[in-house]
């Protein structure tokens, strides 16, 4: 058999608290897209990460050509001819695209001008649409991800890492990526394609590796397995269907009128967004990410201004209510960052429950805090959604990502009175906690609640929602009962295409 | 005894060791013999009374400007002035003592001084909250910079409106006996401004920790994206945590002026700004840590005058030492880090053969 | 007038030097915290320098040495051990100042009569000091002066249009960029403190050797943060803390000349006060734009 590209084995790789990957073993082979299938934390970053060379293995060896080699830094895989394009750009945001791309591989005094127009005949060869001059921050994500990529093969990478490279893009997006890795591999060179997305690892990759809590359970030639078995390794126990029924509703409880909102660059982040949410539904934002979303969820919760517009809860105007009188008003946020917005991670859980009550005289006697009644909201809570936790004085941030949520989650759905919304709620979760917060968001409805559910994921959209509404740009382009929406006109609408024009997509 | 807790104690003694060890190392470039040196240090310190309680007069200052620091630390702002806070304290307190001396009874006076040294150094501490509120500046330098003004502004003072009847120094007159602060220990210096704060770091600590307040401040320290989700406005607590960072630091002004000095000179206690900063640092902010931290830089002081008196060792010796257990804790945090990630890293690795 | 002008000019000296290295180490993302004590070892040690060899020179060279071992120390502590950036400075300023005035004790004793040298004299260059007008203010300076309002535009040139300049600055924006690109953000991070300690200690020496031609305990006086200041008011850019040093400069120019003349009805203490009133107001009216977004947070990654 020909020697393999690059070789790994018995990669063994520990963190403070995890075992990220254990006795890892693989090999890439020149021409082939290799997949990475699996889970959140499954360990494919990390074992990819060591590849190139962004961690140190505690045990294992890599094989380059059948030479073992040690790879001690990006450098080092960068002179090997390996590429990696992470979840989250090494980009600098106040650079341009070019100063990006000459970032480590030049030295001494630089003229822009000529090192442009290298990055611009780079680009055009691959069919980049980019702008070397233009600054990272003002480009779309997939745009940003062009450059990433740019940045790889300026260095004359011959495997191109890709991390969940679509989990930014929008289908269309998502297949330009896929067409560009094809005519990459058909020139020799290989790709290695981490993703949880079964779908589109059926349709890219030539092989599929399966990982799992940090090991191998499966490495399958695309054409000897099926999505079937793919899913069994990936998740190991069946999956319970979900039970949705959908109500008729009538009364209306969140009324967003004509909704304009700047974002805090100035720039329009929505544009006279208009619908409602009856009490007992579930309102769902389909889109990429980028397209308003945040603002939508920020401004209901009275973060960001208005513009223009209203917004109505129950009939009543709540637009110049301040953030502390619509939690108050009974809105729970569950935002898409739960680290950053959600939690405080040195706190405790009890301390993290207490978050959005401080200002309740409920909870406080005279400035001094019911630490008894807020330890026993802690405790319930814990049992109610079965946290995995040492105790309510635990700190937040020892808990794992899916009990971490639980904790967000259970705080807004009682601060939630009337209505709640949900942005990437499952994001980083494992299943069981997604299906535990889906399970959550079904019975919050059931209780009479309005849910808005903001999500990325629309097999979570489809799953979960009454009515579906797709963001784009800033503007709500239709919507659709969930009995009548399909994949293909929620994929073009999520690509801008408005409901009365564009060509019909083949999947 | 927790393995964390142990960690703690050991390489905090061990700095404070280390920092002594070094710092008598200093000590031979004089020509002076260390181990003699510390030797009579020792008997000095713990066979007279006056000198030993002189420590716990020393730290007093200390425990309120290190609290001054910790206070708007929890909120992830800076507060370098507490040195200029200290000194409006002092102003306003031996005005007041100077002004109701004899016109008011003594006990009544003193209250009052205190009251003015509080809203003196609230006030000069607030202005930094209320900038950084506003204009978003920058709380270090705009603090940092307080201090020289109001150090600016205290030498004009002493040179005109306060100064002595004499006229003859830039300095007040000294105060009255009963605006002095009482005497808790017969034979010592030691005065009542040292329970006043021991009781202040209490507080602090209930502040802190038990009330929705102080809650908030750590909130809006701990991650200000939260706390605007949650609704907590963060100009109002920048405002609030250097209002109370500067009263701190201006009971200082009190206890120094009414309870040791009996008067107000320029150039008094010119460190204990910074030094604040050091134990709160030490201490990681926290408020009953902070008086111990104070009590050792009390008797570093101590320690290091008494070098000065029986030795000749040079008053310098007192920032050296300082300096270097300074570092020393600095080192030793980190130490501490990497034993408390080798732990767990061990712990993963056997709970991995199962 | 004209020697008012080419007094401030003088005096902005080592604000300038002091600032344009506070500006590099920011641009990677390390506020030098330990400066007022760099400041401080910088003058010390260039008057030990001078004084005890006779040479300015010497003064220069232990200066700046003395510098690069302190700025070697808050390095080590803040880029190697991650330690907290205003808590270590904070300690190191201390110790300094603590060092430096022990370390006179037991070199020079307690004299009498403070110790001079001879202060650093000005050169003027052939023919340009000639000009009249320009002449006396711009080219009748110290070799320094003229060594720091070099190095300013030396070092806009640097970060802006060379690759080091272009690591620098990514180092401060975002290090994983760094990282990801085979650099050590770790030893980029050192050589910024190493050179600004450098440049700090030759900037404190100003005091000491071309300015006063002695050393006191108060010699810097906090303006070493003031330098720090500049690196803020100039935006981040070499060209910006010249403007800043020049009006601080003007301000300290003023403020001896009040002093001296005997200031009329205002107070001293507020011509000693003014560079300190104006620091705070112009770091509120002017927005920053270019704070390099990781400034003060310590890289860490797992290894």
């Amino acid at each position: 058999m020909e020697t393999p590209f690059i070789e790994l084995k018995g990669i063994t790789k520990y963190f403070s608290r995890v075992i990220a990957n254990k006795d890892i073993s693989l090999s890439i082979g020149k021409g082939e897209v290799l997949a990475l299938l699996g889970e959140n934390g499954a360990g494919k970053s990390t074992i990819m990460k060591v590849l190139y060379g962004l961690y140190h293995a505690e045990e294992g060896d890599i094989f380059i050509n059948g030479e073992k080699t040690t790879i001690s830094s990006p450098k080092d895989a960068i002179n090997l001819g390996i590429g990696m394009i992470q979840q989250h750009f090494s980009l600098v945001p106040r650079h341009t695209v070019t100063e990006n791309i000459i970032l480590g591989n030049k030295s001494g005094i630089l003229d822009h001008t000529v090192l442009s127009n290298q990055v611009r005949n780079l680009a055009e060869t691959y069919g980049f649409n980019i702008d070397p001059d233009s600054f990272i921050m003002d480009l779309s994500v997939g745009l940003q991800q062009k450059a990433e990529i740019l940045k790889a093969l300026y260095q004359e990478a011959e495997l191109l890492i890709m991390d969940e490279p679509t989990a930014v893009l929008t289908p269309q997006e998502a297949d330009n990526l896929m067409a560009f890795i094809r005519e990459f591999v058909d020139r020799g060179n290989s790709v290695v394609f981490i993703s949880h997305k079964m779908k589109e690892v059926m349709k890219v990759a030539d092989r599929v590796i399966v990982m799992r809590s940090g090991r191998i359970l499966g490495n399958l030639r695309k054409g000897e397995t099926t999505e079937t078995e793919l899913s069994a390794l990936m998740v190991g126990k069946d999956l319970p269907f979900l039970e949705n029924k959908r109500r008729r509703v009538s009364e209306i409880g969140v009324d967003i009128k004509k909704l304009t909102v700047l974002g805090p660059q100035g720039h329009i982040a929505l544009e006279n967004v208009s619908f409602s949410i009856g009490k007992g539904e579930i309102f769902g934002i389909a889109g990429v990410s980028g397209n308003g979303q945040q603002e939508l969820g920020d401004v209901i919760s009275g973060l960001l201004p208005i513009k223009s517009g209203d917004i109505l809860m129950d009939g009543k105007s709540i637009k110049d209510l301040s953030v502390k009188e619509r939690i108050d008003a009974g809105i729970g946020y569950v935002h898409a960052d739960r680290l950053t917005a959600g939690l405080v991670l040195e706190m405790s859980l009890s301390e993290n429950m207490f978050l959005k009550n401080s200002f309740d005289p409920a909870w406080a006697k005279h400035m001094f805090i019911n630490r008894k009644k807020l330890n026993g909201y802690a405790n319930k809570a814990i049992e109610d959604y079965s946290i995995k936790a040492s105790g309510n004085d635990e700190l937040v941030k020892g808990l794992s990502g899916g009990n971490q949520q639980k904790v967000v989650v259970a705080r807004e759905v009682d601060i939630g009175r009337k209505a709640i919304i949900f942005d990437q709620p499952t994001r980083g979760l494992d299943l069981g906690a997604i299906d535990y917060v889906h399970k959550t968001i079904l019975a919050e409805r059931d209780k009479g609640k309005c849910v808005l559910l903001i999500s990325t994921e629309l097999s979570e959209i489809f799953s979960l929602s009454d009515r579906i509404g797709v963001l784009y740009s800033g503007r709500l382009l239709g919507i659709i009962n969930r009995e009548d929406a399909d994949i293909e006109t929620i994929g073009m609408l999520m690509a801008g295409y408005e409901p009365q024009e564009g060509n019909t997509h083949e999947s | 005894m927790s393995p964390k807790m142990r960690d703690l104690i050991v390489t905090t003694f061990l700095s404070v060791f280390l920092g002594l060890a070094v710092s008598g190392l200093m000590m031979l470039f004089l020509g002076a013999d260390p181990l003699s040196v510390y030797g009579r240090l020792f008997q000095f310190l713990v066979r007279d009374k006056y000198t030993f309680a002189d420590i716990f007069v020393k730290a007093t200052p200390l425990v309120f400007t290190a609290l001054a620091f910790a206070f708007t630390f929890k909120a992830n702002l800076y507060n370098i002035g507490a040195q200029g806070q200290f000194y409006m304290g002092s102003v306003a307190a031996v005005f007041i003592s100077l002004f109701l001396g004899g016109i008011v009874p003594g006990p009544i006076a003193l209250l009052f001084a205190l009251a003015a040294a509080i809203v003196s150094g609230g006030l000069w501490g607030m202005i930094v909250g209320y900038v950084k509120a506003r204009f978003q500046a920058n709380d270090f330098l705009v603090s940092m910079m307080s201090v020289f003004i109001a150090l600016a502004l205290m030498n004009y003072l002493l040179r005109t409106v306060l100064i002595e009847a004499k006229r003859e120094y830039p300095q007040t007159d000294p105060i009255l006996h009963d605006l002095y602060i009482p005497i808790i220990a017969n034979g010592t210096r030691l005065h009542a401004g040292f329970l006043l704060a021991v009781a202040v770091a209490v507080l602090c600590w209930i502040f802190l920790y038990k009330t929705t307040i102080g809650y908030r401040i750590r909130v809006v320290g701990m991650n200000p994206v939260a706390a605007k989700f949650a609704g907590i406005d963060a100009g109002k607590i920048f405002v609030i945590a250097f209002l109370i960072s500067g009263a701190l630091a201006g009971m200082a002004g009190f206890t120094e002026v009414n309870g040791v000095q009996h008067m107000l000179v320029q150039g008094f206690n010119p460190t204990i700004g910074a030094e604040g900063i050091g134990i709160a640092i030490l201490a990681n902010a926290n408020p009953i840590g902070i008086i111990f931290g104070a009590i050792l830089f009390g008797a570093l002081k101590v320690g290091g005058q008494i070098l000065g008196q029986t030795s000749g060792i040079p008053s310098s010796i007192i920032e050296i030492m300082e300096g270097f257990v300074m570092l020393f804790v600095l080192i030793s945090f980190y130490i501490r880090r990497r034993i408390e990630i080798r732990r767990e890293i061990k712990k993963l690795k056997s709970e991995a053969v199962q | 007038m004209i020697n008012l002008i080419s007094r401030a000019i003088l005096m902005s000296t080592p604000l300038l030097i002091g600032a344009t290295a506070e500006v590099f180490a920011e641009r990677a993302g390390v506020m030098i915290i330990a400066i007022e004590g760099i400041f401080l070892i910088g003058a010390w040690g260039g008057f030990v320098g001078a004084f005890t060899t006779g040479s300015s020179f010497m003064g220069f060279f232990l200066a700046s040495g003395l510098g690069v071992l302190t700025a070697a120390l808050y390095g080590v502590l803040t880029v190697k051990l991650k330690q907290h950036q205003i808590v270590t400075g904070t300690a190191i300023n201390i110790f300094i100042a603590g060092i430096v005035t022990f370390f006179h004790r037991v070199l020079f004793g307690v004299p009498l009569l403070p110790l001079t040298i001879e202060p650093f004299r000005t050169l003027p260059i052939p023919l340009l000091s000639k000009i009249p007008i320009l002449g006396p203010i711009l080219f009748t300076q110290s070799l320094l002066t003229y060594v720091a309002y070099i190095v300013a535009p030396f070092g806009f040139f640097i970060l802006f249009k060379t690759s080091a300049g272009l690591v620098v600055r990514s180092t401060g924006e975002n290090p994983e960029s760094v990282d990801v690109a085979g650099i050590d953000v770790e030893r980029v991070r050192l050589i910024v403190i190493l050179i600004a300690g450098f440049m700090g200690g030759i900037a404190g020496s100003f005091y000491s050797i071309v300015y006063l031609g002695m050393y006191t305990s108060g010699i810097i006086g906090g303006r070493g943060w003031i330098a720090f200041a500049i690196c803020f008011l100039g935006n981040w850019n070499p060209l910006g803390a010249m403007v800043g040093a020049l009006i601080f400069g003007i301000a300290e120019a003023l403020a001896i000349y009040m002093q001296s003349s005997g200031g009329g009805i205002l107070p001293n203490e507020l011509f000693i006060a003014m560079p300190y009133i104006l620091t705070i107001v112009l770091t509120i009216s002017r927005k920053r734009f270019n704070v390099p977004t990781k400034l003060g947070v310590p890289y860490i990654k797992e290894h």
